[in-house]
């Protein structure tokens, strides 16, 4: 009874989740909903995070770009042809950019193109471990802006496309921001379930193989290579759709909304999350939205802090929160859970009296 | 003031590679070096190199308003390396032994902070950074280059090899080398582990301090001076071998020819995708060599 | 009972993130938003931190002169505009228009600005336009030199623009070249993008079939951290007109500094205004000395709040005063010419409320922006605000400046680049 209530917990918490999720909309304004979209589409770019650095042990300072990839993909098909020549922008015919389409369907187009990218990638990055890896996908992350830059052609280089306005398709009866809100959290529920199910079956215990020892792993039998590249392009769809939704959100896309420090704070943001666990990427995901936003109005100080201070703020805190928790908050609170469960809280207060 | 016709065939062909030289050697080598130095002896690559470089530039800055030039200079070296020893007693001690990520979110950690530090305590309007070196300019081999770049280059040669010499032929600096070799092993001679780390870092961050100091002059000093830079050094020093000092100054020189060779003559890349050029260029070296040109091959033996 | 804590727990820390959701509920809605009897509130994003935080002055500037606003007695005799005091709410967006968006939205829909004034940059002004002028909401005197503001009037009434543009000041400087020495070779190192291509444009359109004095054009990467190939070609071509289309941080005094150690001292050096602010030139001139500083010209729409021939100049006496009574506290460096920026900018945004009537609204507002007329009197003597249906610049005249010993003195008549 006790095992089956344990293992309920974990799918228990989810619908409790999804609950609150799905009431949210009832007690917010229009602006903290369009917060709390970013944070689903946050979730899913740090889920894909936490499958390649987490999961498979694969450090990636370059997810910022394969958000980018997708946000720009998702801009392309959604303006389409007729759209871009409104910009004078002809790309090469042999680019399949269509007439436009309903942005909604090109979250799955965006998250496969990038998927195969992230693939093609993945195929080189498996010789590179720890730094080298570390070192190449910051090469990704800084090499990507000036690509779209470059290309203008095709990008818009560094005016930047603006996409058409979001608003609800289909006729649907709901409010355009109620629906980038659904649509941004069910994509990420979909995603946290597909990734959920990836992690506990066989590909996620290879991973977790490869990444606590890739020679042991080799010689039970798992091929490194196959998983590795595979990571790579499983995270990198994720990145992709969490692009696509963010261009369908913020209607804009240009070089600098892709800049090399989005990779590393989205890093630090699945780090602080929580690296191997999934549920870190939701932490990591409210982090990486409310931190900037509420660290320029500190409701509790009225000091006049320089405009630089928040900067200062965030990297302490990066380092704090490293010494204190590495496994990140979801580590926290599976420790609290841990201890709740065997209850050792009961136990030491016993032992003190003792003593 | 017309450039004899000679001397303008030779700056088109030797120019760049001559430029691409000075570009490789004369900010990157002693970012570089640091880099490789406290990866050799620590087995961390330090995302805040850059940073803690500009940070002690700044100090210099100040300095300089006070004193001459190469007191305020020696001084910085000074709390340059009191800064670095103190880093990594304080914030990367604890950590130390916790997985790669961890650490490496705790260098960028203080990679932001430093950079939000240097905004707050010295506003970030460009300044402009005293030059130890002669103005006016020489010419060698048909391209005009100034004192202040050979200078540079001197500086940082020179910086490579006392580095290379203390490695070499000290007792300090064969004890660090042990360290970075197994530290279990030195703790059981009876070295002082800790406080050799400590030494790394606070070396590391004096090489800083001189690559910001013989950066700033060209480049002018804002809190974002050594950003752009570190990415050249880490590809060089990803290059190079990012546990071979040797492995530091040839990548540095191969990128920065690399990078200006491709962008002159390549039209297709020209001056915007030098850049990416040069690290397409690194990965595909990596593929081959994934230990970098000199780096030590870890072998694995199953 | 241990699972029940858990998920207690859980369900608590879900909650404690909705809660502060909870209490932003919508008010009433007022029928103007931002607008009450006793206060106009508006709201901007700039650079605060970022590669071009050092534009952070100028939200600065506009809040002290509101300030200033706020405390003085006005033609009416009431404090503010007709009473109405100015609550200026500024963000911090780090140039990355996702951040502007984002930003911009909370500006309209949690703190209900009445409109949205200054925001700084081309393209993060790019990403809000579509937003803002679906939801009506003003978006004027933007902080860029892009030209679109003025030419796209028709497909976003609720955006204006403020400051001469980018091409119409290329064009003055082909005007004075011309006018000057039509003998003249001209070299421009320019950033290569959207804005160094603007002013490129606008150099070749002013120079109309005279194109052929240009004997150099060669572009930079933000990027790049050696200038040195590029200037020495320029410096091979023999120019003696070197025009400079870089942006205030490090870039221009880099190139000064280039050409200065490569031996070339053009005759004659052009400096686009974005670039010559005081700090870049007080840079420049310790890195390369006065005397190649010394001649460089530029273009301005603005008086030169450092020149000592405005010193006693009533323009220039109110904004030291304004500045020093009413600054931020950890005091400013006035000579810093991007509070002078802001401060002018602030003022024609108060003429606008007046104009926009004792009950103001957004439309009021816009259609305000169509009839501007007056003298700005931050601005340098002759140049005039002005606007109509059609012409929808704010600015766009200027006079040449020529930089002599830290200030910047008008040797042209006044140009209108458009």
């Amino acid at each position: 009874m006790r095992r089956y209530l344990n293992r309920a917990l974990g799918p228990a918490l989810f619908v409790v989740a999804a609950v609150v999720v799905a009431l949210l909309p009832r007690f917010m304004g229009e602006f903290r909903l369009l917060e709390f979209t970013l944070v689903a589409i946050y979730v899913i770019a740090l889920l894909g995070l936490n499958i390649l650095t987490g999961y498979s042990g694969q450090i990636s300072l370059g997810h910022g770009a394969f958000v980018g990839v997708g946000a720009y993909v998702a801009a392309l098909l959604s303006l389409g042809r007729p759209g871009l020549e409104l910009y004078m922008l002809d790309p090469p015919s042999w680019i399949p950019i269509g007439n436009g389409m309903t942005p909604v369907f090109t979250i799955p187009i965006a998250a496969l193109v990038t998927g195969v990218i992230g693939f093609l990638i993945g195929i080189p990055a498996l010789r590179l471990g720890g730094v080298s890896l570390a070192l190449a996908t910051l090469a990704l992350a800084v090499s990507f802006p000036i690509l779209m830059k470059r290309f203008s052609e095709v990008t818009g280089g560094g005016g930047g496309l603006n996409l058409n306005l979001p608003e609800t398709p289909f006729g649907w009866d709901i409010s355009t921001r109620h629906w980038l809100y659904y649509e941004a959290w069910v994509t990420a529920g979909i995603l946290f379930l597909a990734a959920w199910l990836l992690v506990r079956g066989r590909i996620g215990r290879a991973w977790r193989a490869i990444r606590d020892g890739e020679v042991a792993a080799t010689s039970s039998g798992v091929n490194p290579a196959l998983y590795k590249t595979f990571a790579f392009g499983v995270s990198s769809a994720y990145a992709g759709a969490a692009g696509a939704l963010f261009a369908i959100e913020t209607a804009y896309v240009n070089p600098d909304t892709f800049p090399v420090s989005l990779s590393i704070l989205l890093l630090a943001s699945a780090v602080i999350g929580g690296l191997g666990s999934l549920a870190g990427a939701l932490f990591g995901a409210l982090l990486f939205e409310f931190l900037p936003i509420y660290s320029q109005e500190p409701p509790i100080f009225s000091f006049h802090f320089a405009d630089q201070a928040p900067s200062v703020v965030f990297g302490v805190f990066l380092i704090v929160i490293m010494l204190l928790l590495p496994g990140g908050v979801a580590g926290l609170f599976r420790t609290l859970a841990g201890a709740v469960r065997t209850g050792r809280f009961r136990r030491r207060s016993d032992t003190s009296e003792l003593a | 003031m017309a450039v004899p016709a000679r001397a303008q065939r030779f700056e088109l062909s030797i120019g760049p590679l001559l430029r691409g030289v000075l570009l490789g050697v004369g900010s990157i080598v002693g970012a570089l070096a640091a880099l490789v130095l406290i990866y050799r002896t620590t087995d961390v690559l330090n995302f805040a190199q850059g940073e803690m470089a500009t940070f002690t530039t700044f100090i210099a800055w100040s300095l300089m308003h006070h004193m001459s030039y190469w007191p305020a200079f020696a001084l910085t070296l000074v709390i340059a390396f009191v800064g670095g020893a103190a880093i990594e007693r304080i914030i990367i001690r604890p950590v130390e032994h916790r997985p790669e990520i961890v650490i490496v979110i705790v260098t960028i950690g203080l990679l932001i902070a430093l950079n939000g530090l240097s905004g707050w305590i010295w506003n970030p309007e460009v300044k402009a950074f005293d030059d130890p070196f002669p103005n006016g300019t020489t010419e060698i081999a048909g391209v005009v280059i100034s004192y202040q770049e050979l200078g540079v280059l001197g500086v940082c040669l020179a910086t490579v090899v006392l580095l290379w010499a203390f490695f070499r032929f000290t007792t300090l600096g064969l004890v660090m080398r042990a360290v970075a070799n197994s530290q279990d092993a030195s703790r059981l001679l009876g070295v002082r582990v800790g406080w050799m780390l400590a030494l790394g870092w606070g070396l590391a961050a004096v090489l800083g301090a001189v690559a910001g100091m013989m950066a700033a002059p060209s480049q002018f000093l804002d809190p974002n001076l050594m950003l752009v830079i570190l990415i050249y050094s880490f590809a060089a020093a990803v290059l190079g071998g990012i546990d071979s000092p040797i492995g530091a100054v040839v990548g540095g020189l191969i990128l920065g020819v690399l990078i200006n060779i491709l962008g002159t003559y390549v039209d297709f890349i020209g001056g915007e995708l030098r850049l990416p050029a040069a690290l397409v260029v690194l990965l595909i070296v990596l593929l081959i060599r994934p230990q970098g040109l000199f780096g030590h091959r870890v072998v694995r033996r199953v | 009972m241990k699972r029940v804590l858990l998920v207690t727990l859980v369900l608590g820390a879900a909650l404690t993130v909705a809660l502060p959701g909870a209490f932003a509920r919508t008010e009433a809605t007022q029928a103007t938003p931002g607008i009450t009897s006793k206060s106009i509130k508006i709201g901007g994003t700039f650079p605060y931190s970022g590669p071009v935080s050092s534009y952070s002055p100028i939200p600065e500037g506009m809040k002290t002169y509101f300030r200033f606003i706020n405390a003085r007695k006005g033609p009416d005799g009431k404090r503010g505009i007709y009473g109405r005091k100015i609550d200026f709410k500024t963000y911090d967006d780090g140039y990355n228009p996702a951040q502007t968006v984002q930003l911009t939205n909370k500006l309209v829909l949690e703190d209900k600005v009445f409109a949205v004034v200054g925001t700084l940059g081309t393209e993060p002004n790019i990403a809000i336009r579509p937003f803002l002028n679906q939801r009506k909401v003003p978006q004027v005197l933007v902080s860029t030199g892009a030209s679109y503001w003025g030419t796209q009037y028709k497909q976003f009434p609720w955006t204006s623009g403020w400051q001469t543009d980018y091409i119409a000041e290329g064009r003055m400087y082909a005007r004075w070249i011309l006018a000057n020495a039509a003998r003249q070779k001209i070299a421009i190192f320019y950033q290569n993008d959207d804005y160094g291509k603007d002013y490129l444009n606008g150099i070749k359109q002013g120079l109309g079939s005279r194109t052929n004095l240009i004997v150099s054009e060669l572009s930079y990467e933000v990027t790049d951290t050696s200038y040195a190939s590029q200037i020495a070609r320029q410096r091979a071509t023999s120019a003696d007109t070197w025009i400079l289309v870089t942006t205030a941080g490090t870039q221009t005094v880099r190139a000064l500094a280039t050409a200065k150690r490569l031996g070339w001292k053009p005759d004659q050096i052009i400096i686009n205004s974005v670039a010559a602010t005081d700090g870049v030139m007080a840079a420049a001139v310790a890195s390369v000395g006065q005397d190649y500083v010394n001649g460089a010209v530029s273009t301005g729409y603005l008086k030169n709040n450092t020149n000592p021939k405005y010193a006693k100049d009533p323009a220039i006496r109110s904004y030291r005063r304004i500045m020093s009574k009413y600054a931020p506290p950890g005091g400013v460096n006035i000579r810093n010419s991007f509070y002078y920026y802001g401060v002018a900018k602030a003022y024609d945004f108060v003429r606008l409320m007046y104009a926009a009537g004792k009950n103001p609204t957004r439309a009021s507002l816009m259609a305000a922006t169509t009839r501007m007329n007056w003298v700005n009197p931050y601005a340098l003597k002759g140049v005039r605000i002005k606007t109509s249906k059609t012409d929808r610049f704010p600015i766009d005249q200027g006079r040449v400046v020529q930089y002599t010993n830290g200030s910047w003195t008008e040797i042209s008549a006044l140009y209108k680049g458009r």
